[in-house]
C-alpha cells in the first residue's frame, strides 16, 4: 500500500504537459456530450492520450468512439495511471464532439472505473471551463 | 496487521477526499499540474546570479514561466489592447493563419521564436564560453554561437533563424534574421511573421531566481513599426528538468484540425467564455434524436 502511494505520489510530479493545438481547431464546445462504454484500445502516447470506447445505443447499435485526453505525463500528475484502466472496463466520458462529425471526442471528465473522477483535458488550450492562465 | 488496517483507512480517506477535490476542480487543473507548468516566486532574498568562469553571468538553468505574467501566447502582450501594427500585408497574413492555417505546431512543425519565448512553457539554458544552448520542451533546440562571428551571407532559411550572440556587459545578445516566410505563427493567437523579420534579444539573470527576455520584433513585411515584447521566466526546483516528447508518436489529431487558434478573449488568450460541462450532458442519441 505504502509503495503503491508512493509511486502515485512519484507519478503525480514527474514529466511534462501542455496544450498541443487549441480546443476549438477540433472540437465544439456546444456540443457537451456523455459517454457510456467498454474500452477496446489504449493508447498511451505523445502528443495525447488516446482511449476507444464501444458505446450501445438503446436500440443495441455498437459505436466505436476515440476520446483524446492529455498526455500521459499530465495524467499521471491527476492521478490517473496507465494501470487505472484496461480493456474491457466501463467508463463514463463526458467532453465535447469533434467539430468535423467524427466519432471523436474530447475527453475532458473521466469518471473511472474506481469511482474517481478526473479532468482529462490539456491543459490551457482554451476549451470550455479552462482559466486561460495556463501556458500555452 | 494494525498496521496494515489503518494503511487501509488511511488509503480509504485519502481517495475520498481526493475524488471530491476532483469534483471541485473539475475542470481546472489539480495544484500539482499548475506547479509543474509555472515557477515560484522566491520566499527569501535571491541569491546573486552565478557567474561562469570568464566572468560572464551563467544563464544555465530550467526556466518556467510565472502565472502572474498574462497573456501568454501573445506577441501583443506589452502593446495597448494587445494591437500589433500590422501592415495591409501584415493584415492579409493574420487573415490566412486564422481561417486557412492549421496551427503549425500541432502538426509537428518547429515554432521557432519568437513563438517559444512568447509562450510560458519551461526551457533549459545550456552555457559555455562560446555556446549557449536553449533546449525547448517539444524536444527543438537552438545553439547561438558566441564566438564574434557574423551572420550568413545567405543563410538558409529555418524557423529560429540565422543567429549569432555577444555579450554588452552582463547582457546577453541573440541577433536573429534569415527565418521562413509565412505561413507561420508568431505567437499561439497565429499572429504573422515574415521571412524578412529581425528579432533582437537581450537576455539578462538579474538575480539567481530570475532570467529576463526584452525582445524587439523588425519585420516591415508584415508590421509597421517595431515593437517589444518582456518576459520574466522563474528557476526551476532542483531536479525539474525536460522529458523526452515525439510529437508524430500518435498525431491522430491532425486529420481532425481546423484552422486557426479559435476565439480570442479580451485578455489576449484564447478561449472560450462558456460555461463548463454540464453535470450530465447529453448522449451521442441525443443529437441524433434532435437532428443535429
Amino acid at each position: 500500500m505504502r509503495v503503491y502511494l508512493a509511486v502515485l505520489l512519484v507519478c503525480m510530479s514527474a514529466s511534462p504537459t501542455w496544450a498541443h493545438h487549441s480546443f476549438a481547431a477540433e472540437f465544439d464546445g456546444a456540443k457537451p456530450v456523455r459517454l457510456i462504454g467498454t474500452i477496446t484500445r489504449i493508447e498511451w502516447t505523445n502528443p495525447h492520450s488516446y482511449f476507444y470506447l464501444d458505446v450501445t445505443d438503446s436500440k443495441g447499435k455498437v459505436t466505436n468512439w476515440a476520446c483524446e485526453s492529455g498526455n500521459p505525463g499530465a495524467l499521471s500528475r491527476r492521478g490517473w495511471k496507465k494501470g487505472d484502466i484496461k480493456y474491457g472496463d466501463k467508463l463514463i466520458v463526458d467532453g465535447y464532439l469533434a467539430k468535423d462529425g467524427s466519432k471523436f471526442i474530447d475527453a475532458r471528465r473521466v469518471t473511472l472505473p474506481d469511482g474517481r473522477v478526473v479532468y482529462g483535458g490539456s491543459a490551457g488550450d482554451g476549451g470550455p471551463g479552462d482559466t486561460g492562465s495556463n501556458s500555452k | 496487521m494494525n498496521s496494515l488496517r489503518w494503511s487501509l483507512v488511511a488509503l480509504g480517506l485519502l481517495a475520498t477526499q481526493w475524488a471530491v477535490a476532483a469534483e471541485k476542480r473539475d475542470p481546472d487543473l489539480l495544484p500539482e499540474e499548475v506547479s509543474f507548468l509555472f515557477g515560484e516566486e522566491p520566499t527569501t532574498a535571491p541569491e546573486p546570479a552565478p557567474r561562469t568562469a570568464d566572468g560572464h553571468p551563467d544563464l544555465s538553468g530550467f526556466w518556467k514561466g510565472s502565472r502572474a505574467t498574462t497573456p501568454v501566447g501573445n506577441i501583443g502582450k506589452d502593446l495597448p489592447g494587445f494591437k500589433l501594427p500590422l501592415t495591409p500585408a501584415g493584415q492579409a497574413a493574420l487573415q490566412h493563419n486564422l481561417t486557412k492555417t492549421i496551427d503549425p505546431e500541432a502538426l509537428c512543425i518547429i515554432g521557432g521564436i519568437p513563438r517559444h519565448s512568447a509562450s510560458a512553457l519551461p526551457f533549459e539554458i545550456v552555457q559555455n564560453s562560446n555556446r549557449v544552448v536553449f533546449l525547448y520542451i517539444y524536444t527543438y533546440f537552438r545553439s547561438i554561437p558566441v564566438d564574434g562571428r557574423k551572420h550568413s551571407q545567405d543563410p538558409d532559411p529555418t524557423f529560429f533563424g540565422d543567429k549569432v550572440g555577444w555579450w554588452e556587459g552582463d547582457t546577453f545578445v541573440i541577433d536573429s534574421v534569415g527565418f521562413k516566410g509565412a505561413p507561420i505563427w508568431i505567437d499561439e493567437n497565429a499572429n504573422p511573421q515574415s521571412d524578412a523579420m529581425h528579432a533582437t534579444e537581450r537576455w539578462t539573470r538579474p538575480d539567481a531566481s530570475h532570467l529576463h527576455l526584452d525582445l524587439t520584433v523588425d519585420d516591415p513585411k508584415f508590421y509597421t513599426k517595431k515593437f517589444t515584447y518582456s518576459r520574466t521566466w522563474l528557476l526551476g526546483k532542483p531536479g525539474e528538468e525536460l522529458k523526452e516528447y515525439s510529437c508524430s508518436e500518435n498525431n491522430v489529431d491532425r486529420a481532425h484540425l481546423g484552422p486557426g487558434p479559435g476565439p480570442i478573449r479580451k485578455d489576449g488568450t484564447r478561449g472560450y467564455d462558456v460555461p463548463p460541462l454540464p453535470a450530465v450532458p447529453p448522449s451521442p442519441e441525443d443529437y441524433e434524436k434532435a437532428g443535429k
